[in-house]
């Protein structure tokens, strides 16, 4: 059982009071003294030449401080892509200069150009709109295979074909990968698209800019998961402020999915227009500017073939995807498609041979990066696709053909053939698990009544895993990341006996505030209520990478437990001097410090003071303070596995797709929350659906977004979804962290759209529809109609 | 300019706004109730609802010159007297039916109203009342429970935990 | 997106052909045209107001004609910038066919929007450009022949008599 309240409790998160009586404190709800307001001019064509931009008129609209373009950010540097990726053929990727406002060239619809700063954001708008730009428009380039084919029109006129790198993984086995498909006896082709996805956290980007002309310090208040990695980018790569005199804050958030991981232009143009006017600077993005300008995800296609033989035992794999990255490179672009994405293709399979081909593709549309997920959920749809039409193709019930080549337990610490040691999991037990919640037999009664009632239903699964706890520098390292993906967090045992803690982590909806305090709790035996997490302020956290590749817990958790046991070791040094015994002989239990064998003792509380009114040290051997920092840089990914079903209803007369049942079974290792590692289940399911039914950025052929508000781009809404059923039972935990956890905040978004759509393949299916392998998500009514029709 | 005033979770209140002054932006910059959110501009998302006189509405969509006298209640003005949780606050509490936070004040304000005109909601009534308000984190299922729950309505049977 | 339709219109191609090249008749048949000044060489200035969904904008502009092929073919091209609405821009290729003592027109439509437009109202667009092609030519068609179905004449109210004739009829007799 539980501590109450610590580990393992389903404790109620102490940060909902705060949401829930409108006392949460986002960006846009922050107004400094004399703050004016900056509005961008965003380009409305795909793709254009800037001839003249004239602001002349916009400089004389009442209200008007400062106009800039592009031209005003020329001695700035780029926004950097994070991860230098090499091609097939030795050259390093292409990386054009990532401008703060765009100059020379707008690239997509929505690229910002030029801003305005005002007394108020009614005064800049008005201002953006008397710009007058002249910018001959040039063909949009929006189809990724045009984009590679076409050698005249270029993204960046430096880059003839649009391709920012070609990349094998592995080259070296590509060869034997494809010896092994001549020889095959059967070999099972799929080509499928990875639709693309506006994040769509709900609360939209927002910075305030502060500047103090007295000490020359910056602050900047902004939307960001990972409030370090934004100064390091800012300080180090664009603006060239020295990092110490820069402060980031993310306050509350609103929700990122990976979209406010990455530092954008506006963030540098509140900082610039700041300094300019020796006041703050506010900029709140409109929905409108947020689908425009926001980093998308996904977007890729994909040739996937599976070797196998005639039982199903899966021999070999290999795929080419055409990956969109949009018209510049941003911060984890080059990331997702490839060591996000490539080295997961072996999936929980035991499949000897991988070989994976990515191209990368500049198109005139908004940059593409990680989006909840990152790559891992491209590389487990295409194998959970291609898997179950091969099961299909062979006769072989999905599930005893996914069985049949898991990984099994007495095989860890796995090698995969794309680079990866899994260090532990039981996908069987997870898929028994799910089998057991699934009850088949249940379900031919369920799908009886549906055909009564002319309705099609269907079973879709989905087995699944990824590398998570997004850290190992030395394996990023190796794999092209130019920072270090580690994370840190201090723990200030103050005076009274209550404790601070500062983790590099940024909580945005995933409860760190709570969690991490029962984790801290746990550990010393102070009640939950006297630990407060502190998180978002590079002023007062240690420098740590943020929250996304469900890191906080297994990566930024673990430093805090290292902090935690060095807390609990100086202690014990100052229980040894207190209790004028040896330091070999104090243990702590129950949150005291103990001479052991006797019952002299010193509470947690007296030794916090004692540490504070150090009257008596010994100081040549004892420092004062009770005070640690740890950072932490775990050894490998860690690599949660789970086993997903989906049952869904059909109307072949509509094409209406209906999710009737969602079983999710997942091994996370150990679990700190069940209550919050079930939500992140759910949402993260949600996102799935989202994307294999409803979600679709959607360019037309000029590069114009057709799905640019919530009128078109159909979110996921209450009457879409079902109640989930959500088990985490299977425990087999991380081997290489001292919780044992792996992470849980993406499994959903991972794991869920393959069970969608080959639920909805198997209701065709068994509908008589045989001519229906495979459609294109989202399955749309009219996608799924005109399917059974064609 | 004009000066309008309304009462505000039971206070007057009042401030000058300009024609096209929109009642979020009265509540969130003249009257500093930040709690109603904004997370679109198209009235598609809910995070601004709140109550005026008596019933739901995006506040994004209201004028806030046209609302002079009006009674509007705002997220602020959910919590008991004492300044505990009200029941359906703390039943999002208690079923974790919020992560972010962001789309949270609409939630309550259009579950309030919900129990207001159907005091014990189905869940397919439920979802169907909701579909103004998006959430992009619970997956939705917390928040139904937590409006079950806050209608007095068992939910043993729902998942899990 | 593209459409191409057709119409018969009763008069001779060489009426129907002038007719196009006025700028008279084209801002009389442009729905929401304010104002249209210029001349088939040199193109025409236009200022159209129009509502596309929920975006409002008043588009100025220039609309030229390219592709003369006299009496035959040409094709009438636009393009409108509505300010923060964003833009629009189209065009139309039309042929003239003599049939019998009428004039078939047959055109073909495309149609672009930029910005806002096309953000919030792209699912509109389609019908939207339809709608106007439809109006343009029904306008033009009503133009040249007065009103399809013409109303009794009030006696003794001659001046609007006249204006519902129609453009052919007030520059034949």
């Amino acid at each position: 059982m539980p501590k109450d309240g610590g580990i393992g409790a389903s404790t109620k998160r102490r940060e909902d009071v705060r949401f829930l009586t409108g006392a949460g404190r986002y960006t846009a709800d922050i107004d400094l003294r004399g703050q004016a307001y900056v509005q961008f001019l965003r380009s409305d064509v795909a793709h254009g030449r800037i001839n003249k931009i004239d602001t002349s008129a916009a400089e004389a609209m009442p209200g008007v401080l400062a106009v800039f373009t592009g031209e005003d950010f020329t001695g700035m540097g780029g926004n950097p892509a994070g991860w230098l990726i090499q091609s097939r053929n030795g050259e390093t990727m292409k990386e054009p200069k990532r401008p703060v406002l765009a100059h020379g060239k707008v690239r997509h619809v929505g690229d910002a150009y030029a801003a305005v700063v005002a007394e108020t954001p009614e005064q800049a708008r008005d201002a953006v709109e008397a710009i007058i730009s002249d910018i001959t428009e040039l063909p949009a380039i929006v189809d990724m295979a045009q984009a590679v084919a076409d050698k005249t029109n270029r993204v960046h006129d430096e880059i003839a074909d649009n391709v920012v790198f070609d990349w094998g993984w592995i080259e070296d086995n590509r060869a034997a990968v494809d010896a092994a498909f001549k020889t095959a006896p059967h070999v099972t082709t799929l080509e499928l698209t990875n639709n693309r996805l506006s994040p769509n956290a709900m609360e939209p980007r927002a910075s305030i800019g502060d500047y103090d002309a007295g000490t020359g310090d910056y602050k900047l208040y902004t939307t960001s998961q990972n409030p370090h990695l934004h100064r390091l980018l800012i300080a180090a790569f664009v603006m060239g402020i020295p990092e110490n005199k820069l402060t980031v804050i993310a306050p509350d958030v609103g929700g990122g999915f990976g979209s406010k991981i990455y530092h954008y232009g506006e963030e540098a143009v509140v900082l610039a227009a700041a300094k300019k006017l020796n006041r703050p600077v506010k900029w709140v993005a409109t929905r409108s500017e947020a689908f425009v300008s926001d980093a998308h995800g996904r977007d890729h296609v994909t040739k996937i073939q599976l070797a196998t033989d005639m039982q199903g035992n899966m021999l070999a794999l290999r795929t080419e995807t055409l990956a969109n990255v949009g018209a510049y490179l941003s911060n984890f672009s080059t990331a997702t498609p490839t060591f996000l994405h490539g080295t997961l293709m072996a999936g929980p399979y035991k499949t000897p041979l991988v070989y994976v081909n990515v191209k990368a593709v500049f198109t005139n549309t908004a940059p593409v990066d990680a989006y909840r997920g990152a790559g891992r959920p491209e590389a487990t749809y295409s194998i959970e696709r291609v898997v179950d039409k091969a099961a299909r193709e062979l006769g072989i019930d999905p599930f005893e053909m996914r069985r049949r080549n898991f990984i099994k337990p007495d095989q860890y610490p796995y090698t995969t053939p794309v680079g990866l040691v899994y260090d532990t999991g039981n996908y069987d037990a997870t898929l028994n698990k799910l089998v057991e919640m699934v009850d088949m037999k249940a379900f031919e009664t369920r799908r009886a009544a549906s055909a009564k009632a002319g309705k099609l239903r269907g079973i879709g699964l989905s087995t699944w895993i990824e590398a998570c706890g997004i850290a190992p520098s030395n394996l990023v390292g190796v794999l092209g990341s130019r920072v270090g993906l580690f994370d840190a967090a201090t723990v200030r045992v103050n005076a009274t006996g209550n404790i601070s803690v500062m983790v590099g982590a940024h909580s945005h909806g995933q409860s760190h505030e709570t969690v991490f305090a029962q984790i801290v709790s746990d550990k010393l035996g102070i009640p939950a209520s006297s630990i407060d997490i502190v998180h978002g302020d590079t002023s007062k956290i240690p420098f740590g990478m943020g929250s996304y590749g469900s890191r906080s817990l297994a990566v930024c958790g673990t430093a805090m437990v290292k902090a935690v046991d060095k807390i609990i070791a100086k202690g014990k040094k100052i229980a040894a001097h207190m209790l004028e015994a040896s330091e070999g002989d104090i243990v702590f239990e129950d949150g005291s410090f103990k001479v052991t064998g006797t019952d002299k003792a010193k509470t947690f509380g007296e030794i916090a003071f004692s540490a504070y009114v150090p009257h008596n040290y010994p100081l040549e051997t004892l420092e004062p303070g009770l005070e640690e920092t740890a950072f932490y840089d775990p050894s490998n990914f860690t690599y949660p596995a789970g086993a997903y079903a989906c049952e869904a209803e059909v109307d072949p007369e509509t094409g209406k797709v209906t999710i009737c049942n969602f079983w999710a079974a997942d091994d996370f290792g150990n679990i700190m929350n069940p209550m919050v590692v079930e939500g992140q289940v759910h949402g993260g399911v949600a996102q799935g659906i989202g994307q294999a039914l409803l979600e679709h950025a959607v360019y037309d052929a000029n590069g114009q977004l057709q799905t640019g508000s919530y009128m078109d781009y159909a979110m996921p809404r209450a009457d879409d979804v079902p109640f989930y059923e959500s088990d985490f039972s299977c425990i087999t935990p991380c081997t290489h962290n001292p919780l044992g956890v792996k992470g849980c905040g993406e499994a959903g978004a991972i794991g869920s759209p393959p069970a969608v759509v080959n639920a909805v393949i198997d209701a065709l299916q068994r509908g008589g529809h045989k001519n229906v392998i495979h459609i294109d998500m989202p399955l749309s009514p009219s996608r799924v109609w005109a399917a059974i029709n064609a | 300019m004009t000066k309008v005033t309304m009462t505000v979770n039971g206070r007057k209140m009042s401030g000058d706004v300009e024609s096209r002054t929109l009642l979020a932006q009265f509540l969130r910059e003249t009257l500093d109730l930040t709690g109603t959110h904004i997370g679109c501009d198209t009235s598609q998302c809910g995070a601004c609802v709140v109550h005026v006189n008596g019933a739901a509405v995006k506040s994004c969509t209201a004028f806030a010159v046209d609302l002079d006298g009006a009674e509007v209640r705002t997220v602020e003005g959910m919590a008991n007297a004492d300044g505990s949780l009200g029941v359906i606050q703390q039943a999002f509490q208690d079923h974790h039916g919020l992560q972010c936070g962001f789309c949270t004040p609409g939630m309550v304000m259009s579950t309030a109203a919900l129990l207001k005109e159907n005091p014990k909601p189905t869940e397919a009534e439920i979802r169907h009342y909701l579909e103004g308000n998006i959430c992009r984190c619970t997956g939705y299922h917390n928040i139904v429970k937590a409006v079950l729950a806050a209608s007095g309505q068992d939910v043993s049977a729902v998942a899990a935990e | 997106m593209q459409l191409s339709d057709q119409r018969q219109i009763k008069a001779a191609p060489a009426v129907v052909w002038a007719a196009i090249l006025d700028p008279e008749v084209l801002k009389a048949c442009v729905p929401g045209c304010e104002s249209m000044t210029g001349s088939p060489a040199d193109g025409f200035e236009a200022v159209v107001v129009q509502k596309v969904g929920p975006v409002k904008a008043r588009f100025t502009g220039l609309v030229h004609l390219s592709d003369i092929v006299e009496g035959k073919s040409l094709t009438i091209s636009g393009e409108g910038k509505g300010g923060p609405a964003g833009f629009a821009k189209g065009g139309a290729k039309v042929t003239f066919t003599p049939e019998g003592d009428g004039t078939l027109l047959a055109y073909e439509v495309e149609a672009n929007v930029g910005g806002k437009l096309a953000q919030l109202g792209s699912r509109l667009i389609d019908g939207f450009a339809k709608k106007m092609a439809d109006d343009f030519f029904e306008r033009f068609q009503q133009t040249i022949e007065g009103p399809a179905e013409p109303e009794p004449e009030p006696e003794g109210d001659a001046p609007e008599g006249e204006a519902k004739k129609g453009w052919l009829k007030r520059i034949i007799g």
